[in-house]
């Protein structure tokens, strides 16, 4: 297991790199190696409750889809062709047994091919535990906290049931507490980024990043320490090129070369949502108290906003102009997954939003398998040489 | 007198062009045109020195050298590298001043570019994954009808009553083709009518940027006849063409080019501004 990564802060970049390629899992299968017996939950994107998971000890995993990794020969039988990668390469994942080290898998409403997917796979492997999280829908009033509170309560149910573990309140602030300082481990990167761009690109930050997902959160915070410990003393070049946010990538994630392509033609990333930075929450969940009303008002007031989380208290296309303003980003890239039904509609609003404030964006679709990126390329190119000319 | 040159590397030919600025004008002096082949790198200094000898002049009198096309990167003499969207914006502003909007139909790409007064991008859009409405579509087309692709053009304007193509894939057009040829249908009117069907999509394509008036046509689709009225027909609005809209990537790199020439002049450097540093 990768308990300590490479003294070389490059290294360790491309460690990480490699572990998000690897589809056998590596990391989980030395952790149930390690730990006999303890179950491992596999959670679709996004604003999974890792720490009910934790605190039951099991480890939680992000599932990500297979990137470009897989050929798909199960999963174009079953959706149709307007369904988008990530939903058909986790099918595919589950139904060549590469989710084997799984005990179980967890979905919430995030979107309707989300929500099938979950029961598609159960259909198909009716052997491994399948959970779904009803995440609620109106922000307001408190009745969604009960609500919120009431579903995680079954979730916990049915995850002690799985583990032979119970989950106490002081198990659950304890998670509450490690989660808490992995979120401010990863803002602290996000802001070293955001003002030295040249010495931490965003593909290296995006894989120290996603590469969390595949480990206990306590490894992760060590990587992330290790990592800030040494970036200030990391020199980088320079380059001519705008600034940007780059929007829309927050569930199905695009090629790694595509994020370096982006950087190589000439935008430095200054803030982003891809995986929505797992960092979920705006701040700390509250750890004295009631811990499960707590991560339910966290995520209804707290959470970083999202287009599959809808709070009509605080638009999200008010949010992405504030997030431009903070970044003190010149434009918008929308990095969206192919047929994501929910970051296209959003890119209605936000581009709306966009056009009235004049700031100028990029629209980009991608999909999880792509080998050449030259087109991207040139469209990136044309766009930064629109502002760089202008 | 300052000299600058555009070259613009693509797929099939390497295309070169020198302006000149005498302080008082900007003048195009020199175009060459070259076969890129297999040595992308060999042609694009083949172009280049062909231009300079056209004009009349040595290659070190070129103050600045911007390259585009897909070959751009592999222009080692050059000083930068621009895209063949924002060079074509360039180029057909400095073709027809008026344009506000560029449609592109090349071999294997299909673009619309709206511009802003000085020939600036303001946005763009591309085709995706699909040759619909390039010349590779209309290549294939060409093939099923054993025809050349120089004869398609104006072979399709005698068509009448064109045909209605079910699908504009590049792939399954050809069963179109041959369904409507078996039930007899004329030549002309199958291909007056593949061209409509290309025709609308290029324009839906194109209508994700705002289409407006005065359009300019470039990439070697211009030279179809049949293709540029059947845009014609679906636009309602006639398409400036110009007799070297094929140059029209060279031209707006050159015209970079020249920009970064007489930036470096006033700044008294005389080797213009540097080049963007976009690498790692």
């Amino acid at each position: 297991m990768m308990e300590v990564l490479s003294p070389n802060i490059e290294r360790t970049f491309d460690q990480c790199a490699e572990l998000l390629r690897d589809l056998t899992f590596p990391t989980v299968a030395a952790w149930k190696q390690e730990h006999p017996g303890a179950k491992v939950i596999g959670y679709f994107p996004v604003y999974a409750p890792s720490e009910i998971i934790h605190a039951c000890g099991m480890l939680p995993v992000a599932l990500h889809g297979a990137g470009d990794g897989l050929e798909l020969q199960h999963a174009d039988a079953r959706f149709g062709s307007f369904i988008c990668s990530i939903v058909k390469s986790t099918l595919e994942l589950a139904m060549t047994d590469r989710l084997a080290q799984m005990d179980g898998l967890l979905f919430s409403t995030i979107c309707d091919s989300a929500r099938n997917l979950a029961w598609v796979i159960k259909r198909n492997q009716p052997g491994i535990y399948v959970d779904f999280l009803h995440l609620p829908h109106n922000p307001n009033g408190t009745a969604s906290h009960h609500f919120l509170v009431s579903e995680y309560r079954r979730l916990i149910g049915h995850l002690e049931e799985l583990s032979g573990n119970k989950v106490t309140d002081e198990a659950l602030r304890n998670s509450i507490a490690i989660y808490n300082e992995n979120r401010r481990l990863l803002s602290r990167l996000y802001d070293f980024r955001m003002e030295h761009p040249e010495r931490l690109r965003t593909w290296e930050l995006y894989v120290l990043m996603r590469a969390g997902n595949f480990v206990p959160v306590e490894t992760h915070n060590e990587w992330l320490r290790g990592v800030l410990e040494e970036l200030p003393g990391r020199s980088g070049k320079k380059r001519d090129a705008i600034r940007v946010v780059v929007e829309g990538s927050f569930c199905e994630q695009p090629p790694l070369d595509l994020i370096k392509v982006m950087e190589e033609a000439g935008c430095t990333i200054a803030d982003d949502d891809f995986i929505l930075g797992r960092r979920w929450f705006n701040a700390d969940i509250p750890v004295e108290g009631d811990p499960l009303m707590n991560m339910a008002e966290s995520y209804q007031d707290r959470s970083v906003y999202s287009s599959v989380r809808h709070d009509f208290r605080n638009p999200r296309h008010k949010q992405l102009l504030e997030k431009v303003k903070h970044a003190k980003a010149q434009a918008v890239v929308f990095l969206t997954a192919k047929f994501c039904e929910p970051a296209c509609f959003d890119y209605v609003l936000f581009k709306k939003e966009l056009e009235a404030a004049k700031i100028p964006h990029l629209p980009l679709e991608f999909e999880e398998k792509a080998y050449t990126f030259d087109r991207f390329r040139m469209e990136v190119e044309t766009f930064v040489e629109s502002l760089l000319f202008e | 007198m300052r000299y600058a040159a555009g070259v613009d590397v693509g797929s099939t030919q390497t295309k070169a062009v020198i302006m000149q600025d005498d302080g008082h004008e900007k003048k195009m002096i020199a175009t060459a045109l070259v076969d890129t082949g297999a040595n992308v790198q060999k042609a694009g200094g083949n172009g280049f020195a062909a231009a300079c000898k056209e004009a009349g002049i040595a290659p070190e009198q070129v103050g600045y050298v911007v390259g585009t096309g897909y070959g751009r990167y592999k222009i080692q003499f050059g000083n930068t590298q621009m895209t063949e969207i924002s060079c074509h914006a360039r180029g057909a502003h400095f073709l027809f001043p008026n344009t506000r909007t560029v449609i592109d139909m090349g071999g294997q790409d299909s673009k619309a570019i709206s511009i802003g007064p000085e020939g600036n991008v303001l946005d763009f859009v591309m085709n995706d994954k699909c040759a619909a409405g390039t010349g590779r579509f209309l290549g294939n087309a060409a093939d099923v009808l054993a025809m050349s692709l120089d004869d398609m053009g104006p072979f399709s304007l005698k068509g009448k009553n064109p045909v209605k193509i079910t699908t504009v894939c590049t792939v399954f057009v050809e069963s179109d083709i041959l369904s409507y040829l078996a039930q007899g249908k004329k030549a002309e009117d199958v291909l007056s009518g593949v061209n409509l069907a290309i025709a609308r999509r290029t324009v839906s394509l194109a209508r994700r940027v705002p289409v407006e008036p005065a359009i300019t046509m470039t990439g070697g689709v211009s030279r179809n006849v049949g293709m540029v009225k059947a845009l014609e027909d679906v636009l309602g609005v006639t398409l400036q063409i110009s007799p070297l809209a094929h140059f029209a990537g060279a031209i707006g790199a050159a015209m970079y080019a020249l920009e970064k020439v007489n930036e470096g002049s006033e700044a008294g450097n005389g080797e213009g501004a540097h080049a963007a540093n976009r690498g790692n």
